[in-house]
């Protein structure tokens, strides 16, 4: 699904964040990303999403080289990928309802088609009164919740989390990582950054441990 | 939005004063076609008198003439005070008399006939008031033509605006479109997603503007009438037709909304495309 061969990275003219990284993620896995705050995590996200394209080596994204994409099946690739970024980016003219639906209005669907969708996953992270709130007066926990509930509501192959419980109670970030161990279940490849530890001893999934932008994969 | 309520405004008044000047235009020029004017000048040997009894008969009795009449001596001394100054008594002076001959209709071929017999009497000749019919369709083309000029200044310069504040809105919006290219939208859906803005910023500020120009003519008009009821508004009258747009000047400045709509949403999503182009 995803595959580096010697990929590294470097921001401008400075050291390489990223150094010499090869590993493959296979379809259906679940990835831990963990690392010391700037040890690369987010430039690693970016990585997998397209957004920046590697200084060395080579990326292969759903059997396709990443170097060879042009914008249009950049953005087609794009779609089958769900993002929650570490600082939401939720569309602050849009309510939490329509923030929700724009992967589903990209990907051609009406109103009457995602509508109910929309509200039943709403529904289900717990944000069912807020769904005409606009993103500004969500609080943290909310935002989070609604950033993750556009991150999966188009069902995508791969869903890439930049700390995705920094922002909420340990007991909500434990039914997070429930509901991304639920979708991993129906299939889909997951990965997730974070620096809080004691969090994923619940869990028994691999980690991928970056450090001085060298990658080490332990099935913990 | 303002920058586009001024811009149809302008526009409106522009093609206002364009429909105005065409429309009294048309109408002195199809008023003064229905017109000539006979001149008998004096010849020795000549009874004028008998020479102008000719002309009329000879007039009356041509095709298409409705009304042919002499001006009398005391009209034509009143014709001729601007010029002469008052308390001249015409009966002294050897002056031309004119006959104003009405016709029915503006037919060329009447017009030879009657000048070619008219031009039997010694001493007479025929005016049409060509020449300055054709010196009137030459300066209300003018003028038309350079209110046509100045509405494509204006479309112009609303152009170039429209683009800046577009590109402005785009950069400040800068986030919204990363996002919608993180979530895989294309460019056109993006432009979609900021079309519905600017065709509404462009709907609003062109009725706003429409609007205001049909106002201003409104006022204008009653201005015109009520504080210039004398000499100075006739002459503002007969230049500008009373400042009565008119049904066809409604509908014309009217268009306008749709035109500056269009022009605004065709030109701010080929920038918004050109943008994205450049940016991601
Ligand atoms: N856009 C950028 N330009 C320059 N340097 C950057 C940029 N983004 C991140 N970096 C640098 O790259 C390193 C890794 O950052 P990041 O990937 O955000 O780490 P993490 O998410 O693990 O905290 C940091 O030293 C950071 O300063
Ligand atoms: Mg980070």
């Amino acid at each position: 699904m995803i595959r580096f061969e010697n990929v590294g990275l470097a921001y401008g003219n400075e050291p390489e964040v990223l150094k010499n990284l090869s590993f493959s993620i296979k379809p259906g896995s679940f990835h831990f990303l963990t690392g010391p705050s700037g040890a690369g995590k987010t430039s690693l996200l970016r990585l997998f999403l397209l957004s920046l394209r590697p200084t060395t080596g080579k990326i292969t994204m759903f059997g396709e080289k990443v170097s060879r994409l042009n914008q249009d099946r950049l953005l087609q690739l794009r779609r089958h990928i769900g993002i929650v970024f570490q600082e939401f980016r939720l569309l602050d003219h849009l309510t939490t309802f329509e923030n929700v639906a724009l992967p589903l209005r990209v990907l051609g669907q009406s109103e009457s088609e995602y509508a109910s969708n929309v509200k039943e996953l709403l529904e289900w992270v717990g944000l069912g009164e807020r769904i005409d709130a606009h993103p500004p007066l969500l609080s943290g926990g909310e935002k989070q919740r609604a950033a993750i509930a556009r991150a999966v509501i188009g069902r995508p192959d791969i869903l890439l989390a930049d700390e995705p419980t920094g922002n909420v109670d340990p007991e909500l970030a434990e039914r997070l990582l429930h509901l991304f161990a639920e979708l991993n279940r129906m299939g889909t490849t997951i990965i997730i950054a974070t620096h809080e530890l004691p969090l994923l001893d619940k869990f028994k999934y691999p980690r991928m441990q970056l450090s001085n932008g060298r990658l080490k994969i332990d099935g913990s | 939005m303002l920058l586009i309520t001024i811009m149809t405004f302008l526009s409106g008044v522009t093609l206002g004063a364009v429909v105005l000047v065409q429309k009294s235009a048309i109408a002195w020029s199809s008023e003064v076609g229905r017109e000539v004017t006979i001149q008998i000048r004096p010849i020795e040997g000549e009874v004028m008198q008998s020479n102008v009894r000719t002309a009329i008969t000879l007039a009356n009795s041509a095709a298409g003439v409705s009304k042919a009449f002499a001006l009398s001596l005391d009209e034509s001394e009143e014709l001729l005070i601007p010029w002469l100054g008052e308390g001249l008594d015409l009966s002294a002076l050897p002056v031309p008399r004119l006959i104003i001959v009405e016709l029915d209709r503006a037919d060329a071929q009447d017009i030879a006939q009657l000048k070619a017999s008219i031009e039997t009497i010694a001493g007479a000749s025929l005016n049409t008031h060509a020449a300055w019919r054709q010196q009137l369709n030459t300066m209300a083309g003018t003028f038309v033509i350079s209110g046509l000029l100045v509405l494509f200044l204006i479309a112009s310069a609303t152009v170039l605006a429209i683009i800046f504040a577009t590109r402005g809105t785009m950069s400040s919006n800068r986030a919204i479109v990363d996002v919608l290219h993180f979530i895989g939208a294309s460019n056109s859906f993006i432009a979609g997603e900021f079309q519905g803005r600017f065709l509404r910023i462009g709907l609003r500020g062109s009725i706003a503007g429409a609007v205001a120009s049909l106002l201003f003519f409104f006022g204008a008009g009653i201005a015109v009438s009520s504080i210039l009821p004398d000499q100075s508004g006739a002459q503002l009258g007969a230049l500008f037709g009373t400042f009565s747009l008119g049904f066809e000047g409604i509908i014309a400045v009217s268009l306008l909304v749709p035109a500056i709509s269009a022009l605004t949403a065709v030109t701010s999503r080929l920038t918004v495309q050109s943008f994205l182009r450049n940016t991601s």
